[in-house]
Formats: C-alpha cells, sequence, structure tokens
C-alpha cells in the first residue's frame, strides 16, 4: 500500500488517534489496554496525550518505513507541532512508542521514549539536565532498537556501555558497531527509526523471554500487540513537567489523592519513586480530585492516573486499575461506591476476599497511648515482635538457645548474622533501607524488620542502646513493629486489632446475605466473648476437655482411675461442681444465643499421666498400665468412655444445667442449650447416652423448679456414624460434622504423622492440592457428609446440621458447606469475620479473580471473546 | 591473625563460611580443625565463624591498596554497585507490593512482571561477573550459581528468587557482594553510600 497524503482518511492506514476509537466501534481486540485506557481518560472531557494507537491489524504493516511516516505525520497533526522541532520554551519535540495487548499483561517490550533524534546527535540547545536524561533514555532506546531489530549481539552492546561511559563519546562505536554487526546500519532518518522500534518491540514480544512471560500469566501464545505513538516533549522548564496520582491513600485505604510529581520529561516508561508531592503543584489535588472520583465511579476500582503538565494546563497521559489493592484500599472502596449509589451491597461483599479480612485483622501491636516509644526506622518486614535485645548474633544464638524470645538488634547484617536472624522472633538495624539485604532475608523468613533507624547507638563495650533519652541494656524486652516502623520499650500485647468502620459495614452487608449461621468454637468465657463480639451467633463447640486441663486433672484422672465406687463418686461430684464454675462464665457470654456442649471427647493419653510412675498411688498406677492403649485416637474416648464410666457425662450435664440455673435465674442471660454426644458410631450408644442426660435435666430441674429446655444431638465423625445418619436422626436434635475426625478416619491417615511426613510429596506429586485437614476434601469426604444430610434430612427434615471442624472457617470448605446445605458453620473466633464473608461469598459469589476489574476484559467480554 | 597458617583446603572452607555466614550438617575435618584453631563455632547443628575467623578472611581476601588489578576491579565494582540496588528493589518488589500488602503470589502478572524484569538484571550482571573474574578467577563460580538459581525458578518454584535458606538468586548474589565488599576491603557503611551516590548519579 502506497504512503498517504497527511489529509487522507485514517482509515485508509488505520490509526486510531487517541480518544476516537470506541467512536468508531473499535476495543480492546484492536485497541488493547493502553488504547482503551486513553478512550476511558478522553471520555473524561479532559486532554489526553497527543498521539494514536496503531490497531492490532496494522502493527505488522507499520514495520514498513512509509507506514511509519504515515503514522508521524498523523501524531504531529495532532500534537500540532513537528518532531526535531523546538518549542516556545525551548523544549525538544521527539516520539514515545509504547506496546500493550488486549489483556493485562507482563512482559510487554519496553517504552522506546526517544525516538527521532536525527543521527543520534543530541541537540545543543537543551539545558544540561534535560540533555543527560535525554541521553540515557536514547541509549535505551537506541540499544534495544540495535539489539531486537538489527541483531547486535547484546554482550557487545553492554561492551560498548562499558568502555564508553560518555554517552556522546559513545555514538561514534555504537554506529560502527551497528554497520558491523548489525543487520543494516542505525536507521538515521526519523521514519526509519520508528519503523525499525516497531520491528524490535515485535521481535522481542517472540522472543523466548516473552513467550515465557505469558505462559506464566497463562496468557494466548499468540496474543498480539497493538503499538502506540505519541509525542514528548524533552524540557527542564520549570512550567513542565509530569506526574502520577493515585485516588486513594494506600495506609488508611481512604479517597486521598496524593502522588508524586517532577519537572522535566518522562524519560523513562517506569513511574517515578521520587519527586515532589501532588500538592506541591498548584491546583494539582483540586484538578486531579475530580477525574479520580469519576474514574473510581466508571471502573470501580481505585486507579492512578499518570498526568503531564505544561504552559497549556494538564494531559493525562496514562490510567492505571489497581488490580489487587491492599485489604484497606479494598474495603473502604466498596464502602465509598455503595455510599455514591454506583455499587449495590452485595457487588460490594463479593468484591472484598476472605484475605483482605485476615489482614485486616492480622494481630498487631495494640497502642494504648500509655507505651513508650523507643527509636523510629524504616518499616522493613510486616508483623510484630516482642523480645529481648541481643546486639551480636552469637548472643542471639544463646538467648534464643536458652528458651527466650529475641530481637537481634545491630548496625547493620551481613550474611555472617544469619545464625542471628534465625535465631531471632524480630531484626533492627541502624543503617541499610527498606530494599537492603537485611530486610529481603528478614521478610523471606517472615521476621519482622525494622531497617535505618538512625537515632539508635550501640555500645558493644558498655553493652547498651541508646536512642534520645532512652537508654536500654542488651536483655532488655523491646517490642518491634514492623509494619509502621516502630520500636517501643517493653511488652507490648499484640491481639488482632479491631475491624475497621468499612469492614464493619462490609460484613454487616455478608451477615444480610448469607443463609447459613456462623458459630464459634469456643470453650471459655473469654474465648467466647471474643467470638459474639466478632459477631458469631452463639458457640458451635465448647470443648469440655479443654476444661479438664490445669488444676482440674486430678479430677477427671481419679474418675476414670479409681478403683473403687466411693472414691470415683467423690471425684464425679467433684467435677460437676468445677464444671458448674466453668459453665457459668461460659454461658453468661453467650447471652440468649445457642450453645453447643460437647461432652468429654480427648482419647486418653492427652490427661493420664504419661507413665505409671506418675500416677497418684500404687492403685492408680496398676489401672494406669492396664489402660494403656497402642493407638489413644481410635481408642477408648468419646462416647466410648463415657458408657465404661456411666456417671461420666451425667457429671458434666449436671454441671451444665446447674449452671444454666444460676445464669438464668440471676437474669444474666437466657442461653440455648445444646448437648452434643461425640464419637458415636453406634446409633444405640446414642440413645444410652440421652436416657442418662435426660434423667440428669429432670432431676436438676426439679431441685431448682425450673425447667431447663435443652435440645440434644450428636457428631458425626466416624464414616459409620454418616452411613448410619437416619437412624441417629431419629432422636439427634442436630448433628455436627466434626471434620478433623472424619477426615481422619475417611483416607486412614493419621493426621500428625500424615500431615509431618507425607504431605509435602503428596502435594508435589500432584496426589493432592492442599492438606485436606485445611480444605475439606469434597469428593471423598463431601461425598459422606452429603450421604449423611440426605439421611438425616429424609427422617428429620428440620433436623439442624452444622460442621464444627477447622474447616468451618476456611473459605473454599465453607463453600462446600452451602452446597451440602447445612445450617451453620462453626470456627474459631479469630475466624469468625473470615466465615461470615465466606458464607455470603458462598451463597452469592465473588469476584476473586484479579482480571475481573480490569476494562480490557470488560470490554472483551462485552465484544463476545472474553472467554 | 596473619600468622595464623591454614592449608589450602581450610582456607577455602573458612572463606566459603565466612561468606556464606553458616553452614549447616555434619562437621568436615577441615571445620573441626578450623574450630580447634577458635576460627569458628560449631553450635548444636550450624557452623558460624568467629570474630577471628571472620577477620582472619577479610585480610586475607583483602587486595592490597597498590595490586595492579585494583583499579579494575573497583571501576566493574562501579558498575555494580547501580545493578545491585536494582536487584534489591527487585526482590523487595518480589516480597511486598507497591502498597505495603505482602506478595502473596496470587497475582500471576505481577510475578511474570518481576521475573521478566529479572532478565535485564542478570543481562546488566553478566558482563560485569565476566570482567571480576579476569581478575579473581575464585568469582567463576557465582555465574553459574546465578543461573541455577533462574532455572529453578522457572521451574515453578517461587522460593529460587528470594529464599533466604537456599541458594536462592538473592542468596547468591548477597554472597557475591559480600565477597566484593571483602575483596575491595570496604565497610559496609562505605558501601552504601557509594552505592546511593551511584544510583543518584546514574539518574535511576
Amino acid at each position: 500500500m502506497s504512503p498517504v497524503s497527511r489529509t487522507g482518511p485514517i482509515d485508509d492506514v488505520g490509526l486510531v488517534p487517541f480518544g476516537s476509537g470506541l467512536q468508531r466501534g473499535l476495543d480492546a481486540r484492536s485497541l488493547c489496554t493502553r488504547g482503551i485506557e486513553l478512550e476511558t481518560l478522553a471520555g473524561l472531557g479532559l486532554p489526553v496525550g497527543s498521539g494514536l494507537t496503531i490497531p492490532v491489524p496494522n502493527v505488522q504493516g507499520f514495520t514498513a518505513p512509509d507506514r511509519a511516516k504515515a503514522a508521524m505525520n498523523l501524531v504531529e497533526d495532532i500534537a500540532g507541532r513537528e518532531i526535531g522541532t523546538t518549542t516556545e520554551t525551548g523544549g525538544l519535540v521527539l516520539l514515545r512508542l509504547s506496546a500493550s495487548a488486549p489483556v493485562a499483561a507482563a512482559g510487554l517490550p519496553p517504552d522506546l521514549t526517544c525516538l527521532g533524534l536525527k543521527r543520534s546527535v543530541i541537540p545543543e540547545g537543551l539545558g544540561t539536565k534535560a540533555r543527560g536524561e535525554l541521553g540515557v533514555a536514547w541509549w535505551k532506546t537506541a540499544a534495544f532498537i540495535a539489539e531486537h531489530a538489527l541483531g547486535v549481539p547484546i554482550e557487545d552492546l553492554g561492551s560498548l556501555d562499558f568502555d564508553y561511559p560518555d554517552l556522546v563519546e559513545r555514538v561514534e562505536p555504537f554506529r560502527r558497531l551497528c554497520e558491523e554487526k548489525g543487520s543494516s546500519p542505525f536507521p538515521t532518518k526519523r521514519s526509519d527509526q520508528v519503523a525499525a522500534a516497531a520491528q524490535a518491540m515485535l521481535t522481542r514480544w517472540n522472543s523466548p523471554r516473552a513467550a515465557r512471560a505469558r505462559r506464566k500469566q497463562n496468557l494466548p501464545a499468540d496474543l498480539p500487540l497493538a503499538l502506540h505513538l505519541e509525542t514528548i516533549v524533552v524540557t527542564e522548564h520549570d512550567a513542565e513537567g509530569h506526574g502520577f496520582a493515585m485516588s486513594r491513600d494506600m495506609d488508611s485505604g481512604q479517597f486521598a489523592p496524593n502522588g508524586l510529581f517532577r519537572h522535566g520529561f518522562r524519560a523513562g516508561s517506569e513511574r517515578q519513586q521520587s519527586g515532589l508531592p501532588l500538592s506541591s503543584l498548584p491546583n494539582g489535588v483540586e484538578m486531579l480530585t475530580g477525574v479520580l472520583a469519576e474514574l473510581e465511579g466508571r471502573l470501580r476500582s481505585s486507579v492512578i492516573v499518570d498526568f503531564e503538565f505544561g504552559p497549556e494546563g494538564l494531559a493525562l497521559v496514562g490510567l492505571e486499575q489497581m488490580r489487587k489493592p491492599n485489604a484497606r484500599v479494598a474495603t473502604s472502596l466498596v464502602v465509598d461506591l455503595v455510599t455514591r449509589g454506583i455499587s449495590s451491597e452485595i457487588d460490594a461483599v463479593r468484591a472484598v476476599e476472605s484475605t483482605h479480612v485476615l489482614e485486616l485483622l492480622h494481630p498487631q501491636p495494640k497502642l494504648t497511648g500509655a507505651e513508650v516509644p523507643f527509636v523510629s526506622g524504616l518499616a522493613a518486614s510486616p508483623g510484630a515482635a516482642v523480645g529481648r535485645i541481643a546486639i551480636t548474633s552469637e548472643s542471639a544464638v544463646d538467648l534464643a538457645e536458652s528458651g527466650e524470645s529475641v530481637l537481634l538488634v545491630m548496625s547493620e547484617t551481613t550474611p555472617g548474622d544469619l545464625p542471628g536472624m534465625m535465631a531471632a522472633t524480630g531484626i533492627m538495624t541502624i543503617n541499610g533501607g527498606s530494599a537492603s539485604h537485611a530486610a529481603v532475608v528478614a521478610r523471606g523468613m517472615g521476621r519482622p524488620a525494622i531497617c535505618g533507624a538512625g537515632d539508635l547507638r550501640i555500645d558493644h563495650e558498655a553493652q547498651t542502646l541508646t536512642a534520645g533519652a532512652h537508654v536500654l541494656r542488651a536483655g532488655d524486652v523491646i517490642s518491634i513493629d514492623g509494619a509502621t516502623g516502630v520500636a517501643y520499650v517493653g511488652e507490648l500485647m499484640i491481639e488482632p486489632p479491631a475491624p475497621s468502620p468499612s469492614l464493619t459495614a462490609v460484613l454487616g452487608w455478608a451477615d444480610d446475605l448469607r443463609r447459613m449461621g456462623v458459630r464459634a468454637n469456643a470453650d471459655n468465657g473469654a474465648d467466647a466473648t471474643t467470638a459474639m463480639d466478632s459477631g458469631a451467633e452463639g458457640i458451635g463447640l465448647c470443648r469440655t476437655e479443654h476444661q479438664f486441663m490445669g488444676d482440674r486433672l486430678p479430677l477427671v484422672r481419679r474418675v476414670i482411675l479409681s478403683h473403687d465406687f466411693d472414691a470415683e463418686e467423690a471425684a464425679l461430684a467433684a467435677l460437676a461442681d468445677a464444671q458448674r464454675e466453668d459453665f457459668r462464665d461460659l454461658l453468661r457470654a453467650v447471652g440468649d444465643r445457642p450453645v453447643t456442649v460437647r461432652l468429654l471427647d480427648a482419647p486418653m493419653h492427652e490427661f493420664l499421666p504419661a507413665s505409671a510412675d506418675l500416677a497418684e498411688d500404687a492403685n492408680q498406677a496398676r489401672m494406669l498400665e492396664h489402660m494403656h492403649e497402642e493407638n489413644p485416637m481410635l481408642g477408648v474416648r468419646g462416647v466410648r468412655l463415657a458408657l465404661m464410666h456411666e456417671g461420666l457425662y451425667p457429671a458434666q450435664v449436671e454441671g451444665l444445667f446447674n449452671a444454666w440455673v444460676d445464669v438464668v435465674s440471676s437474669g444474666d442471660a437466657h442461653p440455648e442449650l445444646e448437648v452434643m454426644i461425640p464419637l458415636v458410631s453406634i446409633p444405640d450408644e446414642l440413645l444410652m447416652m440421652m436416657r442418662l442426660i435426660r434423667r440428669v435435666n429432670q432431676e436438676v430441674s426439679s431441685r431448682s423448679g425450673m425447667v431447663i429446655p435443652f435440645k440434644i444431638g450428636t457428631m458425626v465423625e466416624t464414616p459409620r456414624a454418616a452411613l448410619l445418619a437416619d437412624q441417629l436422626a431419629q432422636w439427634a436434635d442436630f448433628i455436627s460434622f466434626g471434620t478433623n475426625d472424619l477426615t481422619q478416619l475417611t483416607y486412614g491417615f493419621s493426621r500428625d504423622d500424615v500431615e509431618r511426613r507425607m504431605l509435602g510429596t503428596y502435594l508435589s506429586k500432584g496426589l493432592m492440592t492442599a492438606s485436606p485437614f485445611a480444605e475439606l476434601d469434597e469428593s471423598g469426604v463431601g461425598a459422606l457428609m452429603s450421604y449423611a444430610v440426605d439421611k438425616a434430612r429424609s427422617v428429620r427434615p428440620d433436623i439442624k446440621l452444622g460442621i464444627c471442624g477447622e474447616h468451618g472457617g476456611d473459605p473454599s470448605s465453607i463453600e462446600i458447606c452451602e452446597r451440602l446445605g447445612l445450617d451453620y458453620v462453626s470456627c474459631s473466633p479469630s475466624r469468625i469475620p473470615v466465615a461470615r464473608l465466606a458464607a455470603a461469598h458462598a451463597r452469592v459469589g465473588s469476584l476473586i479473580s484479579v482480571n475481573s476489574v480490569n476494562v480490557a476484559p470488560v470490554v472483551m467480554e462485552k465484544s463476545g471473546i472474553g472467554s | 591473625m596473619s600468622d595464623v597458617v591454614l592449608a589450602e583446603g581450610e582456607h577455602d572452607a573458612l572463606v566459603t563460611l565466612v561468606i556464606r555466614g553458616m553452614a549447616r550438617g555434619e562437621v568436615s575435618a577441615q571445620q573441626q580443625a578450623l574450630a580447634d584453631a577458635g576460627l569458628i563455632l560449631i553450635k548444636g547443628p550450624i557452623m558460624m565463624p568467629t570474630p577471628a575467623g571472620t577477620a582472619f578472611v577479610s585480610e586475607s581476601l583483602r587486595l592490597p591498596d597498590q595490586a595492579p588489578e585494583r583499579e579494575r576491579i573497583m571501576a566493574t565494582f562501579h558498575r555494580f554497585l547501580p545493578v545491585n540496588r536494582a536487584l534489591r528493589d527487585l526482590c523487595t518488589a518480589w516480597q511486598v507490593r507497591p502498597d505495603g500488602s505482602v506478595n502473596d503470589h496470587s497475582d500471576e502478572n505481577y510475578d511474570a512482571d518481576i521475573r521478566d524484569r529479572l532478565d535485564d538484571i542478570d543481562d546488566s550482571v553478566a558482563p560485569l561477573l565476566k570482567r571480576f573474574t579476569e581478575d579473581l578467577p575464585r568469582m567463576a563460580g557465582y555465574r553459574e550459581k546465578l543461573t541455577e538459581a533462574l532455572a529453578k525458578l522457572d521451574d515453578g518454584d517461587d522460593t529460587w528468587l528470594a529464599s533466604p535458606l537456599i541458594d536462592s538468586y538473592h542468596t547468591v548474589w548477597m554472597h557475591l557482594h559480600q565477597e566484593l565488599i571483602l575483596t575491595i576491603g570496604m565497610s559496609r557503611k562505605e558501601d552504601e553510600e557509594l552505592e546511593e551516590r551511584l544510583v543518584a548519579e546514574s539518574g535511576a
């Protein structure tokens, strides 16, 4: 095709000036992400960069000089300036060529920022700073073209770079190198340079390196490119510059436009890390606030815009949506969008991920205002740690060996300090930045760290650390917060923070959307209070064996090991009294909500003495030897133990019923009691226990004069119980799946052994994708549960079904529970917020896909090629 | 310390331990001899250099001021430091996303971008390693170790970029940097200041 005249219609060469693509019916397939970004920016009615897109179908032809010349001419028309001329403020007009793909992609060729220098000569008229920056940018552009379009070996280009540090002196040897080793000399004509630059980009996009990047992102091997050609003005005039503005504050997540700018021209393709704050640009924040708010509303994501400014005002030259915002930004954004009437509450719940909730509620130092800051530095590795100060690697190892928690505090660390860093729970250094080797190592080890605490002085002779007025000694306790970079004197409490207002709002909407209830596994009043504060609707599992540890241990041992009736009776009576006290605290914390109390389930080895030597007397020692079990997890535990010691469960429920009478009669609370019998595999085990428990209920009721309502149910922890769930449901008011044991027994896995020794191999061989104890195995354990659910409901349609294993707090397992139709999940108090959100996601879906907020895929979807 | 005489194998073992910082596993005869000489410390399964061992290696590796190759090595080192900064920034980005949150490696696009940029750094360091090795043949092994780490990373194991407990790309690089500092005889602080100046000058 022949070159077109400068006034010819753009359709002839398929060139699309920024902002004119959508009206021509083009989409991301031809304009690619950068083209669409500029369409979006142009849609705001503000000036955008002067340039055009060479759409996908026309890119290959663009490597011909005549086509490149036509494009260059059109860019000159759009900009109203000729390439190579000087502006009123003394700037030099050049070209920038960039590439993008129909979807967000890494591995794209870099922007070539300084095209159009005739004969590679930097004009004299420019100032020193602009000449210097232009020189660096020119070399990157020229070397890229030489390597990828002319085939000059990279080793030769590297040697040139090394041998001729002065860029002006490098030009001539570079020209000779291209003539000698390249397929053709380096182009001197502007249009030839542009064509060669396009060729270089395509060659690079077809290189093994780019192919690897596409593979890593699961992108098609033949993903095409569009190219974008625009003007830049090389300048160092005070009135001209460039920068970026982001819509949100990354720490608070709030809408708070902020960014950086600098004078001069945009020489590189990456956003600058340093510069003046946006607030220093006259009217900068005011000008961009409306733009950023509008973009957030249109794109429903937090955004970053790149801009340039000059005597004519502001032009928007780039747009980035934050594809994976942090938890603070994500929650704050969705709440703002709901408040603005742009998104619905259901959209908001879908857009927040479970990992965001975990991130927001990650334990951190609790600041009360009374703490004493010791010194500040750079936040180098997130997390908090408390420990004794060690000022050498060796002393850190020694302190850690003696069982102390250690914080390694040094001027700087070298590889030789690795043992100390490993021994420490946290690290602080005086020198080094947040990208120092020490910081990289600390993060790699998962150790919280502060670097660059420049006000700190260490005196190794005196063993002291001084920061301002504070003098501490090696061995003193400090706390560090690697997320803020502040160290404190003494020990700070480290606990989950209170949920932010945004998170509270999102969880509230999640509660409205979910079908399943969310309860907590809590064994005492304190845990129950935490759980209720986090939004638990009751207790789904109170493990009574946890109340038997400490000073209660001898009581339960006497019950099990007693050699005569009187001794057992005495021990049982003491046990009932002790349990009454435990349950009182728990029931008060529960209030009027349901509470499921599981009677003793622990395997005996967990509360019996480890050897006969530790028995209270000879009789106990004899019993102990008699009761030794080869495999306690499959031995006499749960209901089996209760059937062998028939006073055990009645004593426990006597304590429970008495506690209920106490809290109800005092007006403190009116909990709904649910008594749960564990480890049933024969339905009659349940029946026998129910009879005993009902008798105790009647006894306590008549003694107290109060009717004590309660439900009785069982756990499904054994495959046999799952298979006979219909028989269990004849008597059980509820069934709770104990999926830790059910997983062990379905697979025939001993959890501790398998997780420690086998799981890694199975994961690496692809036999499993996750531990079945962390993520519920839907095809095996889930199938048993499904069978049990159907069987149980066939007998008793209104039976309440729940889960109380660790899976109850795992989002993927919660999704399975929703599919199974369970009524509630129960999990540890710290997982309650995650479970509330995950239960809502299980009901209405979530937007976990990273690309789901991108502009380009949305447009593609509308065009029908999104899949 | 210069009056300590070590057999060649012991010397190499000590240099390796000082540069790596620690070793695990069974104690070799050479390591036992070094421990007996007070140059290394054996603590349970871990071996680490003593201050005397570190001082010995510092003195033994340091190039004399008048060494003919010193100027060449310094010139290359000046080119190395800005690349060193770029590598540390890249490892930081691999661990922490720009908004301060931990990179959980669930964003393939983000990770692929970092892996792609690592090629630029590897391309930049390749000619420098070649030049260092011309004057310091003992440094020849770094190129191979960096390539090994890259290969393992590309096999799909993310830990081979920056994990400190294996010979990941960053670990090998850190050892290289440490050996250069010891060879030049520069303190960490001087090294940091020089790097800062060179990075500012390079306009990065």
